[in-house]
């Protein structure tokens, strides 16, 4: 496991304009951190920059303690899954894994025996002598994290690894990279556009837009109490509402703010309820399995409900959306900071 | 794969005997005894191989060419292929001057270079030597220039990712660039060896030692020796050809499989 610090980062590639635009972030050992954000917005070239695989235009990268923007790929002990793959075409699904522990000497027999165990967890053992060209894209995905997998290096970068796997199989792994955090203890810094996985897996989380590292926290305070509004859409699903605080009884007092409510928060009724609440108009409702995404329209505008099935009977199409107060989050009008205004005036 | 078609097949066929009677021709000739063929009769011998090999020593030139082609197509290839991984993964200084010079040198042709390299050699004393044949060949722009291109054509992931598993440039160039290029390298070890093996010119003038005498020389040289009677001794001479050309066939028929398809397929998305 290593520490990594990433300091004021700035990358432009040789032809185009500047991509990351000063990345500070301080990773603890063994800390397991996924980065997400919209596509283009920097992740894969952070993650090339702790690689080594790029050079940062200004800033410093440090693994534990040292300096290390200067040191070359082979020198970091990183184990890296790429966005693309990367697998050697002319060498079998066993051999594309063993490689990296055959560069660092290890017998034939031992590495074989490394390969085939973790081909037994990514569920590849029946492809072991066969070559990427002959594999699926899921199955070529999992070659890519076996390769990483079979190393025992004290950090991993993994660009969306499970991105093109079956759900089953993505849950699976999900379990499998879990474990293998557990295991070996190692730093892990992990991509990905799956809510799900950046919520269940990290330590922290980092929110990227655009080249600027939004907020990094722990992933209930990124989901509770979001830094601004992006971060506060980005994360969650159905994505939260937003609607002037001037239209929400009981919220006026916030003034111009913007109020958000997740679509969880929020009840639906038949009748109106006692406390603060809209009417509303079902426009549709979308089945998510045990519970319903109900699509309202309101006098503040479209809102999102998640309701149980049987919250509201068949046909009902005039509601009530309730909420509580306190839970709702506001943010300024014009930066989309989040703002705590006083309620009590 | 559609079916083949019999009327291409067909038209196929005929187009390669077509381009291969003269060889056959001179490959049946090469089992005739003279005498019976100049009277116009079939008298099938093998007296002509033993003659040029005994009496002329086409086994010497035969092993002296395949000393020769041999060396200059391994080492030419392995400096071409380093070359060419060179000038299509790094930027440094000075080296698209380089590349520019590489490809300059294809628009000199080999005669002009011959009296120079036969002083530079002479004063270093290397005619009549192997090294005398072998080296000035070795040096092949055109192979690092094809094999650049082919290189660069190998997804730039595929290092990156040999150096995450830990291999130094090196390896990165004969673990993984290798394989993947060897359709190329192959394709380009055939071309050069051929060419060698048909250089006729630089022995012609490097060697005068008959110990050191390539097949092309030693071809030649049987024409000049005028051994038949009533002129050329035809059946010898095409039996010194089947030796010339035997070894070249077999080597095409042994690589033929592995020049034809790239493997680059399934390594990136
Ligand atoms: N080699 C390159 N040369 C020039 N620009 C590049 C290069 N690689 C990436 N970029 C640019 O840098 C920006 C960030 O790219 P990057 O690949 O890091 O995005 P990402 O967040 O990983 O996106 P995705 O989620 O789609 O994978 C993009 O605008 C991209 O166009
Ligand atoms: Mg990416």
């Amino acid at each position: 496991m290593s520490s990594i610090v990433l300091q004021d980062i700035r990358k432009s590639y040789k032809s185009g304009p500047e991509v990351l635009h000063g990345v500070s972030m301080d990773i603890e050992p063994g800390e397991f951190i996924v980065i997400v954000g919209p596509s283009g917005c920097g992740k894969s070239t952070l993650l090339r920059l702790i690689a080594g695989l790029e050079h940062c235009s200004s800033g410093t990268i440090s693994i534990d303690g040292k300096t290390a923007n200067d040191l070359p790929p082979q020198d970091r002990d990183i184990a890296m899954i790429f966005q693309n793959y990367a697998l050697y075409p002319h060498m079998t699904v066993r051999e594309n894994i063993a490689f990296g522990l055959e560069l660092r000497g290890m017998r034939k027999a031992e590495r074989n025996a490394r390969a085939e165990s973790v081909a037994e967890t990514l569920q590849l053992t029946p492809y072991l002598d066969r070559k990427p060209g002959a594999l699926s894209g899921g199955q070529r995905q999992r070659v890519a994290m076996g390769r990483a997998m079979a190393r025992n290096a004290s950090t991993f970068l993994m660009d969306e690894p499970l991105s093109n796997l079956d759900n089953a199989l993505r849950v699976a792994m999900r379990t499998e990279i879990k474990e293998l955090h557990r295991q070996l203890g190692a730093t892990m810094i992990y991509v990905t556009h799956d809510q799900t996985e950046a919520l269940s897996l990290a330590d922290r989380i980092a929110v990227m837009k655009d080249g600027h590292l939004l907020q990094f926290a722990r992933p209930e305070t990124i989901y509770d109490r979001p830094q601004n509004r992006f971060v506060a859409s980005f994360l969650g699903m159905p994505a939260m509402n937003f609607a002037p605080a001037g239209k929400l009884p009981g919220l006026e007092a916030a003034g111009d703010a913007m109020v958000g409510l997740r679509p969880e928060i929020l009840s639906v009724q038949e009748q109106r309820p006692n406390g603060p609440a809209v009417n509303a108009r079902l426009l549709f409702s979308e089945m998510t399995g045990s519970d319903t995404i109900l699509h309202c329209d309101t006098p503040a505008g479209r809102m999102t409900v998640t309701a149980t099935r049987r919250a509201i009977p068949e046909g009902k199409k005039e509601l009530w959306i309730g909420y509580d107060a306190k839970d709702a989050l506001f943010f300024a009008a014009d930066s989309g900071a989040r703002i705590e205004p006083s309620l009590q005036d | 794969m559609k079916p083949d078609n019999p009327l291409v097949t067909g038209l196929a066929l005929v187009a390669g005997l077509i381009f291969l009677s003269p060889a056959l021709y001179s490959i049946w000739m090469s089992f005739q005894a003279a005498d019976a063929f100049y009277a116009g009769k079939l008298k099938f011998t093998l007296d002509n191989y033993a003659l040029a090999i005994g009496q002329y020593h086409f086994a010497r030139y035969l092993l002296n060419s395949i000393i020769v082609s041999g060396l200059v197509t391994v080492i030419g290839i392995t400096l071409s292929t380093m070359a060419a991984y060179a000038f299509a993964r790094y930027e440094f200084p000075g080296g698209n001057f380089l590349f520019g010079a590489v490809i300059a040198t294809l628009m000199i042709p080999s005669h002009i270079s011959l009296i120079p390299n036969y002083l530079t050699l002479a004063k270093v004393d290397l005619l009549d030597t192997y090294a005398g044949l072998i080296l000035p060949a070795i040096s092949n722009g055109f192979a690092a220039f094809f094999l650049r291109q082919y290189i660069r054509g190998i997804p730039r992931a595929l290092d990156e990712a040999a150096y995450m598993d830990g291999a130094r440039p090196w390896q990165v160039l004969w673990r993984v660039i290798v394989p993947i290029a060897k359709p190329a390298i192959l394709s380009m070890g055939l071309y050069v060896f051929i060419t060698e093996w048909n250089n006729y010119i630089w022995p012609l003038v490097a060697v005068g030692k008959e110990d050191l005498y390539t097949l092309q020389i030693g071809l030649a040289r049987l024409y000049r020796l005028n051994p038949g009677e009533g002129g050329i001794d035809w059946p010898l001479v095409m039996a010194a050809s089947t030796i010339t050309i035997l070894p070249v066939l077999i080597g095409f028929v042994l690589i033929e499989r592995h020049l034809v398809r790239g493997i680059t397929m399934g390594a990136v998305k």
